[in-house]
């Protein structure tokens, strides 16, 4: 574990990755604190305010305002909180039903096997925010609804994941030998097979980290997701996409903030996953 | 049949279902073990030694293998017939187990030390301090060095002896009145492997413990068992006392067995070993009559077409071959 993490330092892409991350989560958790202005709150005399670089620009309102008044910052500061609640919620409903189901088919194969993993091929199988809209419209547009969504989505990715490992480690002496003892096959399943399945599964987690935040903002921008006035990124960029050639900072600051947030969980993902997987390993 | 026997197998037959083909890896094996005895179940590889210690533990994966007849009395009762729920309190309870490969056997992720407790957790109430101090005794007792510290080690950090040891340490943590050990000194270099039979030697001693001794090292079988039962292609060939077994070897398959163990400073670069000619039969394509008849030197004309019963041919002594039926 100590190799992999100091593989994992040497790594100045997925160090990039993780200052990024820790950033993003000082912000959402701090934001009461930082934030400037109230970011629902609406000033007629302020509205389209642009960032102080520009001409007409002040520090009151650092990056501007919308066509509302709301200061831009304070509303980016709390869609950190949103962004980063709705991709830990989403993406631990996925790890957990994705690694029940696939931990239990890819021990006891057989017809369970064949089952629950053809009915994740059928999941597999839809375009997944074409899946998350069908099942937003079915329950109705909220950002709880979105967040189930798009954990719904996930489940597979994860069962997959997690069979494949549990498959491998199956064929292993120490599973055996644990049977051998007279452990329970719950006991076996989840306390001796799925800790050694953990690399590929933290590598998927934080991959869909950024996916979960792509998709939520997705979801906003539809109108399906977050609703008005709540200051969700993608909602953000729905509300003022017809101001783009007027005051094109509206749309592009959370469209900024969103790309850095994806970015830096990729990041991390993929240096995790370099350090994690044997194979990649120079 | 004695009553006092530990370990009374009658017939079993263990067979794998492989599409339509049929592997008998187990075939009417019957044997019997007394408190405190060792048996050792010799054989090559492939001839069912493992899949019998494997019924014991019922542990034969489920498809394809299945127990299609027999009886495995242990204790006086039929473990063929026990609940999935009855077998978990005989395992690593009663009846435990000492696997081939101390390098794979041990869960990578956990400590040693918590290997052990798990044992001790599965089947007993204690306390974890008294759970801590069972640990580090059953680490003194398999001669771990520096037993206060080592259960705090990952199996990676420690050597192959050192893991057959922890493996011996996770059997015998409850007391089992049978030890089964599926070739346990075979991926161990020939130092640490006398030793590691030593400690079983010992052991067993201590708690008198019945061991069911696998491997295909006749020398080991000479230094620890009292009994020696013979497997060739899923079936029972001879099944003796260890001193008749090698003083006076019946099955033409045991004699080739004993005649192909090199034998230091006797007639060395003057005469080949002798071995035994062709291979192992596959079990989904063997010969008619006698499964040994494609290679053996003193076969007949009835070896290809009968199949032989084993029988007595003096007390403790039974092979299974018409040249003694």
């Amino acid at each position: 574990m100590l190799e992999q993490l100091s593989q994992l330092w040497r790594n100045k892409t997925a160090i990039a990755g993780l200052i990024i991350i820790v950033v993003f989560i000082l912000v959402a958790i701090f934001a009461p604190y930082i934030s400037p202005h109230d970011p629902i709150e609406t000033s007629l005399y302020d509205q389209l305010k642009p960032p102080f670089w520009y001409e007409g620009g002040t520090t009151k309102n650092y990056l501007g305002t919308d066509d509302l008044g709301r200061d831009i910052l304070s509303r980016l500061i709390y869609g950190a909180r949103i962004s980063l609640m709705v991709s830990v919620i989403s993406v631990s409903l996925a790890f957990f039903f994705g690694t029940l189901i696939g931990a239990i088919s890819g021990y006891k194969k057989g017809w369970i096997d064949n089952i629950v993993m053809r009915m994740m091929d059928i999941i597999l199988s839809f375009p997944y925010i074409l899946l998350a809209i069908v099942i937003v419209a079915y329950l109705g547009p909220s950002l709880k609804n979105a967040m189930i969504a798009i954990g719904i989505t996930y489940v597979p990715r994860f069962a997959r994941i997690v069979r494949g490992s549990v498959l491998e480690e199956c064929e292993k002496d120490y599973v055996t030998a644990a049977r051998a003892i007279g452990a329970s096959e719950f006991r076996i399943i989840f306390l001796a097979i799925l800790p050694n399945c953990m690399g590929p599964l933290i590598v998927q987690t934080t991959l869909n980290f950024a996916s979960a935040i792509l998709d939520a903002a997705a979801l906003s921008f539809l109108g399906l997701g977050a609703q008005p006035p709540t200051p969700e990124w993608g909602a953000m960029i729905a509300q003022s996409r017809s101001l783009i050639l007027r005051a094109s900072w509206v749309m592009t600051l959370p469209g900024l903030a969103i790309l850095f947030a994806v970015l830096g969980f990729n990041l991390l993902g993929d240096g995790l996953r370099d350090a994690l997987d044997p194979r990649m390993r120079d | 049949m004695d009553k006092d026997n530990l370990l009374d197998i009658i017939e079993l037959r263990t067979h794998f279902f492989v599409r339509d083909w049929i592997a008998k890896a187990v075939d009417n094996v019957s044997i019997t073990l007394a408190p405190g005895q060792t048996l050792g179940l010799v054989g090559e590889s492939g001839c069912g030694k493992s899949v019998t210690a494997h019924s014991i533990m019922r542990l034969i994966p489920q498809p394809p293998g299945k127990i299609v007849g027999g009886k495995i009395l242990f204790e006086g009762k039929d473990l063929v017939q026990a609940s999935e729920k009855q077998m978990r309190k005989v395992r690593g309870n009663r009846i435990s187990m000492i696997f081939q490969e101390p390098m794979t056997s041990l869960n990578p992720v956990f400590t040693v030390g918590d290997q052990v407790s798990e044992v001790i957790e599965l089947h007993t109430n204690i306390s974890k301090k008294e759970l801590k101090n069972r640990v580090v005794e059953m680490f003194k007792k398999v001669g771990i060095p520096d037993p206060e510290k080592r259960p705090h080690e990952y199996p990676h950090q420690m050597s192959g002896g050192m893991r057959q040891r922890v493996m011996i340490a996770m059997a015998l943590a409850c007391n089992p009145r049978l030890m089964i050990a599926d070739e346990p000194t075979t991926a161990l270099d020939v130092t640490i492997q006398a030793q590691i039979l030593d400690l079983m030697n010992r052991l067993k001693s201590e708690t008198g413990a019945a061991i069911l001794f696998i491997t295909h090292d006749l020398g080991v079988i000479a230094e620890m068992a009292q009994m020696v039962a013979v497997m060739y292609a899923g079936k029972i060939v001879e099944y003796a006392d260890v001193k008749t077994l090698f003083e006076n070897p019946r099955h033409p398959y045991t004699i080739g067995l004993m005649k192909s163990i090199p034998v230091l400073g006797n007639n060395m670069g003057l005469a080949r070993l002798q071995t035994i000619k062709g291979s192992v039969p596959s079990l989904f394509n063997l010969p008619r009559g006698c499964y040994f008849s494609n290679r053996c030197p003193d076969v007949f004309k009835d070896c290809m077409t009968t199949s032989p019963q084993i029988c007595n041919i003096s007390k403790n002594h039974m092979v299974r071959c018409l040249k003694y039926a």
